[in-house]
């Protein structure tokens, strides 16, 4: 089983570097082919492991030492269990697709085997990152993703806001990074040790404040990552990558990491509930804060970018609430329907243009059967409707909060998801519905390549089974590692209430987007001069107050550190000392006037100095001396 | 032969240098090379003859100079000085393999030579005169580069750099004297020898004199803020192989000397002054880095992202723990690759383009599509990405830290956060965007030449940041060495707390220690 | 009246103290190097003087040493005083200024 691993984690990698070896030079069609070849053999090889996870094993392997230092002992140790295949199966599925739908997304660009190149690179790093079996081998991974999402944000480097969207992402995490690497300061010296096994084992023997921090610091990692309130502006702006990045990156794979993290240190935030409630809470928060941001937006990367945040906001509160369980599966749930949606979204561009504003479309069903179907289909089930996969994961974590007594909680997200139904289909009804508005720009929508859409096929297949068929199978699985809690609302009547009702609701929601969007877009002036549209739009002004509060008052801090702190203050205090014995010596080298006479008087004036300072120094011995004789 | 292997590291390139005069100017860079290469193929083989598993002094040799003061030639590596030598010996061939200097080769060559027996001198040294006479001649072949192949303002940055250093050094040199006083008045013996002063145990206020002595001396070589003024203009001043050098080695000097003088000499007085000294490390790092980020010119963009770095290499020495100390040991070396490399790469554009400035570059990403790869790998290993070389300095010198205090290592950690920031904008400005330039439009691409010093560079910063083992290894065995060393000779119940006990410590008990 | 050390000390200092009036205000090299005679020859007392008080005969070698140090110092000083006033003419401090700063 270890070969499979190892093919699992390293074609990756295998791809990237060989793609890299192309990097500078034009598009070479065999590089997209191969690395997504190579993908597609870790794919296999993730599935054969999960084949074998199910069997109920484990595979656990150190490949060798990383860091051995003092008492830490850190190797690039490898654990494919219950969680990691998990993940390792909805990376590789989700690559794989991106991969292949990418070989026709850049077809004309002409970083093609660069854009392959980091692309696998990521998958590598993702890989590592979640089969890691310490928190320092996470970290490694950690960092990779974060590498990777700087270089293919800033992909079109030519762009000055996509290169400003690329360091905003990865400065942002860095904050975050620092906090996690703080965490797992506190897991070494606490406990001697950064492997899973060891941590888990012995963390419930700690005093509480210290697991407690722990928790925080560890949580406010998978913040930057996951792109949680407050550090959650990055997300939006990165979609100034390529659309596939976004697919894979921004939605289905890297985001989750911070969910990873704490489904995976379970162990620990078991221990403090508390903790997990914050965290339950900030995540409903964020669900709802992104969906709002999500309603009025007119970039159609944006929207769905702020329904990732949402969706992450629900992923948290399952896993805050010690659901872990529900937020792994949530997790994968979304990470296929959103891969799906934002690779329709890819095709719309394409056909449009670059066009992202949604209001500038209409009527695409028309031109674009496929997306149009493939996209709905990722709306429905996004939205939750049943059969598809979002009705069995969201509406599992609305169960969650509703028997764990979270009322609050609960209708904030089932608020949440009316709004996630209203914003998902305004955009397919804006985009596929009404009038061809884009005619009026002279833009002539084709459809994608049919190789494009049948790679995205099994996206779409995976967004309307995944809940239905998976769920239990996957329940039994996981379950081998993380608690297993079962939410049943015991009460039949008040279990058939809340589901009937929730489709409802969302149906209407759904309805409503349609009725007002569908047919002929009316813009209501008066409603976007309003102060609460205006919000909305401008994201709450958060980034703005960011570059108000932050950037620039660093900016302006350091260029004050430099002129006048450093030049004017403590080199000039240097040159000043300088200055003065310099000075001393120009002042007084009229001494040395030549004369002979003048010369002898100096040297008398030194000499009785020299005598008066060595009689006052030395009066005190001399009185010693005389008491002795 | 393999007896005198450190005398032969030692003076092999200073007679090499002399011989060099005779050698006729054209064939001079072959002959600079070769005797470089043999030079680094020498302390390839030392670190092959090196014994990992011990911990102390190896490949001693000894003569005495002035017997009635104990002052003798003594020399010898250890863990923690092998490697800083081989990085000499390395930088010292990389240089001269890549000079793309064109006015008097041979000079500079010989020049380069003679500072490669100073580098390696004062590694090896175990003797505080010899150490001092080595620490000091280095100085004269880089006021000597910096002075005659500078810049327009080379004139006032050399003195500057020598003045300032050698101030410093002076009142390191009355503090050795002071030593070998105390060391005279202990024993009855007079002696300079570094390994006969470890055994010596100082009544603690003379501990934080002569720490201060040793400090300045130090401290302005590190540099620490806030002594650190000098090297921005020697840096921009300085032609490129003189930067390298500079950044690489001369800078490892100072934090080599706290760990071989003021921990194992002074265990109180570097516990008395951990935290000052952990504040000016925070200042450097933040302070430079925000400096950094205001520059124009990437050469001093590179420059002060050096202070940084030595600030932690600086938290990670005070650490007082064996974490702390290997990983600022490592850091040291990281620090010279990468910042070696960063700047050999801002020499390869300012020989293409004859300035520094940010804003005459612009979209050099699409124009020079390998400098600029090399240039992002680089950029990320100082950014202390993991699986590059820095992460594992970083890493295990803030792991360290946190030992000591926990508030100090989180404002120290931002050092990922500001070194991001900085380096990411001075990318972002040089290579990202559209070429704006007319001149830019056209510019060629590293060539063989600058590649052969460049992917070197690369190869080891990411083989060291994968797989660092071969020196974590004996690096820590000899830290190991020097903590024991220290917290026994440790009075202050405080020390005793703060320096642990390796010898009777079962691994527990630095747990418990951590409540 | 006895003759005491303080007599001697006295007599030391006063000879000290016009030599280094002379070494100060003398403007001719002659008389300078008899103002530095008298210097010398004034710690030779003290020393004589102070050697014999403590019966110890250091002083005395001193004060031996001294003279004959002196002596010699003349002669090599007068010999480049006497060229000098062959090449200038000239003795007086005041011109001799080639030392100048």
């Amino acid at each position: 089983m270890e070969v499979y691993l190892y093919i699992a984690l390293f074609a990756p990698l295998v791809g990237s570097l060989f793609a890299g070896l192309f990097g500078a030079y034009p598009k070479m069609l065999f590089t997209g082919v191969i690395a997504s070849g190579l993908l597609f053999a870790s794919f296999v090889s993730s599935a054969i492991l999960l084949n074998y996870v199910l069997t109920g094993h484990t595979v656990h392997v150190e490949m060798m030492t990383w860091i051995a230092a003092g008492d830490l002992y850190i190797p690039f140790g490898f654990v494919v269990d219950q969680v990691s295949v998990t993940m390792m199966m909805v990376v590789s599925v989700v690559s794989t697709v991106v991969h292949v739908y990418s070989i026709g997304y850049m077809a004309h660009d002409k970083g093609f085997n660069r854009f392959f190149s980091y692309l696998s690179a990521f998958v590598f790093s993702m890989m590592v990152l979640v089969m890691s079996d310490n928190f320092l081998g996470l970290f490694i991974g950690w960092e990779g993703v974060g590498l990777c999402s700087w270089l293919l944000i800033g992909f079109w480097y030519h762009k000055e806001s996509a290169t400003w969207a690329a360091n905003e992402a990865f400065i942002m995490n860095r904050i975050a990074d620092l906090a996690m690497l703080i965490g797992i300061f506190m897991m070494y010296w606490n406990l001697g040790s950064l492997q899973y096994d060891v941590v888990f084992a012995n963390v419930a023997t700690l005093p509480m404040h210290i697991i407690t921090w722990i928790g925080i610091f560890l949580f406010i990692g998978a913040m930057g990552k996951s792109a949680q309130f407050p550090l959650h502006t990055w997300l939006a702006d990165a979609m100034e990558g390529p659309t596939p990045v976004s697919a894979l990156i921004h939605a289905a794979t890297m985001v989750t990491a911070g969910v990873y993290l704490v489904v995976r240190a379970n162990p620990i935030y078991s221990e403090i509930p508390d903790v997990g409630n914050a965290i339950a809470s900030l995540g409903a928060f964020v669900a709802m804060f992104a969906a709002t941001m999500a309603l009025v937006n007119r970039d159609m990367k944006r929207i769905i970018a702020y329904s990732t945040l949402s969706q992450l906001g629900y992923m948290f509160v399952a896993a805050g609430l010690g659901a872990y369980w529900v937020a792994l599966f949530h997790l994968m749930a979304h990470a296929f329907f959103k891969a799906l949606l934002f690779l329709g979204a890819g095709n719309v561009m394409h056909a449009m243009h670059d066009e992202l504003d949604p209001f500038k479309m209409g009527g695409l069903k028309k031109s674009m059967k496929g997306t149009w179907i493939f996209m709905t289909l990722a709306s429905v089930a996004l939205a939750g409707i049943y059969p598809l996969a979002g009705f069995f994961s969201k509406d599992l974590i609305l169960e969650v909060a509703f028997v764990e007594q979270h009322y609050i909680l609960y209708t904030v997200l089932l608020l949440t998801a009316g709004l996630t139904a209203f914003y998902s289909f305004r955009l397919v009804a804006l985009i596929f519905h009404g009038n061809e508005r884009h005619l009026e720009h002279g833009i002539h929508p084709h459809e994608a390549y049919s190789f494009m859409l049948y790679a995205m096929a099994p996206l779409a297949v995976l967004a309307v089974i995944a809940g239905m068929v998976f769920k239990t199978p996957y329940y039994l699985m996981v379950t081998n590692l993380l608690p297993a809690m079962t939410y049943h609302i015991h009460n039949h009547t008040t279990f058939w209430i809340m589901t009937i009702g929730t489709q409802l609701f969302v149906i209407a929601a759904i309805t409503y987007a349609y009725k007002k969007y569908a047919k002929a877009v009316k813009v209501d002036k008066k409603v976007e001069s309003g102060l609460l549209y205006q919000l909305l739009y401008n994201q709450y002004y958060i980034p703005k107050i960011y570059d108000e509060v932050f950037s620039k008052p660093y900016l302006k801090l350091s260029k004050l550190a430099w002129k006048e702190i450093d030049l004017k203050i403590v080199d000039a205090t240097v040159d000043g000392i300088a200055n003065v014995i310099y000075q001393t010596g120009e002042k007084t080298h009229t001494m040395q006037n030549g004369n002979l006479s003048s010369m002898l008087r100096w040297m008398v004036i030194g000499l009785v100095v020299l005598l008066v300072l060595a009689v006052a120094f030395t009066a005190g011995y001399n009185a010693v001396n005389l008491q002795a004789m | 032969m393999q007896e005198h292997i450190l005398s032969i590291l030692i003076f092999f390139p200073a007679l090499a240098a002399m011989f060099g005069f005779v050698v006729h100017k054209d064939s001079v860079r072959a002959y600079g090379i070769t005797v470089a290469a043999i030079e680094f193929f020498l302390s390839l083989w030392l670190w092959n003859l090196y014994d990992p598993m011990t911990s102390g002094m190896q490949f001693m040799e000894m003569a005495p100079l002035v017997s009635a003061f104990g002052i003798s030639y003594l020399v010898g590596v250890d863990g923690i000085s092998l490697f800083i030598i081989i990085l000499s010996t390395f930088f010292t061939l990389i240089g001269i393999a890549s000079l793309t200097e064109k006015r008097r080769v041979k000079d500079l060559i010989i020049t380069l030579l003679f500072l490669e027996m100073t580098m390696v001198g004062v590694f090896a040294a175990l003797d505080a005169i010899v150490f001092y006479v080595f620490w000091e001649l280095s100085l004269i072949p880089m006021l000597y580069i910096i002075g005659a192949w500078g810049g327009p303002l080379r004139i006032y940055a050399s003195i500057k750099f020598f003045l300032y250093t050698f101030t410093g050094s002076l009142v390191m040199l009355v503090g050795m004297l002071f030593m070998a006083y105390f060391y005279y008045q202990a024993t009855g013996q007079w002696s300079f020898s570094l390994l006969e002063w470890y055994r010596l145990i100082l009544p603690v206020n003379i501990q934080m004199w002569l720490f201060g002595a040793f400090f300045l001396g130090f401290a302005i070589k590190v540099p620490m803020f806030p002594f650190h003024t000098w090297l921005p203009y020697a840096h921009g001043q300085a032609p490129t192989i003189g930067s390298v050098i500079l950044a690489a080695i001369l800078l490892k000097m100072g934090t080599y000397a706290f760990i071989r003088f003021s921990l194992p000499l002074f265990p109180d007085a570097s516990v008395i002054f951990m935290f000052p000294i952990a504040i000016l490390a925070i200042i450097m790092i933040v302070y430079a880095a925000m400096v950094a980020y205001a520059q124009e010119d990437i050469k001093q963009v590179v420059a002060y992202s050096s202070i940084s770095h030595m600030g932690v290499i600086i938290l990670g020495i005070f650490a007082l723990n064996v974490e702390g100390i290997t990983g600022s040991i490592f850091l040291m070396i990281a620090h010279g690759v990468v910042s070696g490399a960063l700047f050999l790469l801002v020499g390869v554009i300012y020989d293409r383009r004859h300035t520094k400035l940010m804003s005459e570059f612009g979209g050099l990403a699409s124009v020079m599509p390998r400098y600029a790869t090399i240039f992002g790998i680089m950029m990320m290993a100082s950014v202390g990405l993991p699986l590059t070389i820095n992460f594992v300095g970083e890493f295990l010198s803030l792991l360290g830290f946190y030992k000591q205090s926990h508030s100090y290592t989180l404002v120290a950690g931002t050092a990922i956060i500001v070194g991001a920031i900085y380096m990411l904008s001075a990318y972002k400005k040089a290579f990202f965007g559209n070429v704006t330039k007319e001149e830019n439009k056209n510019l060629k691409d590293v060539n063989r030449t600058e590649l052969l010093g460049l992917v070197p560079l690369v190869i080891v910063a990411i083989w060291l940041g994968v797989y660092p083992k071969p020196l974590l290894e004996p690096i820590n065995n000899s830290v190991e060495a020097i903590v024991q060393l220290m917290h026994d000779k440790a009075q202050t119940e405080e020390a005793k707390q703060r320096i642990p006990d390796l010898a009777h410590s079962a691994g527990l008990n630095s747990m418990q220690e951590a409540h | 009246m006895e003759i005491t050390l303080t007599h001697y000390l006295v007599l030391s200092t006063v000879l000290f103290a016009i030599g280094l009036i002379g070494v100060m205000r003398r403007k001719n090299l002659l008389m300078l190097f008899f103002a530095t005679e008298i210097l010398l020859n004034a710690v030779n007392i003290g020393m004589a003087a102070i050697s014999h008080y403590r019966g110890d005969y250091t002083g005395q070698m001193f004060a031996f040493f001294i003279i004959a140090i002196a002596a010699s110092e003349v002669a090599v000083g007068l010999g480049l005083l006497i060229v000098w006033y062959k090449r200038t003419g000239k003795i007086d401090l005041d011109q001799m200024t080639s030392m100048r700063g």
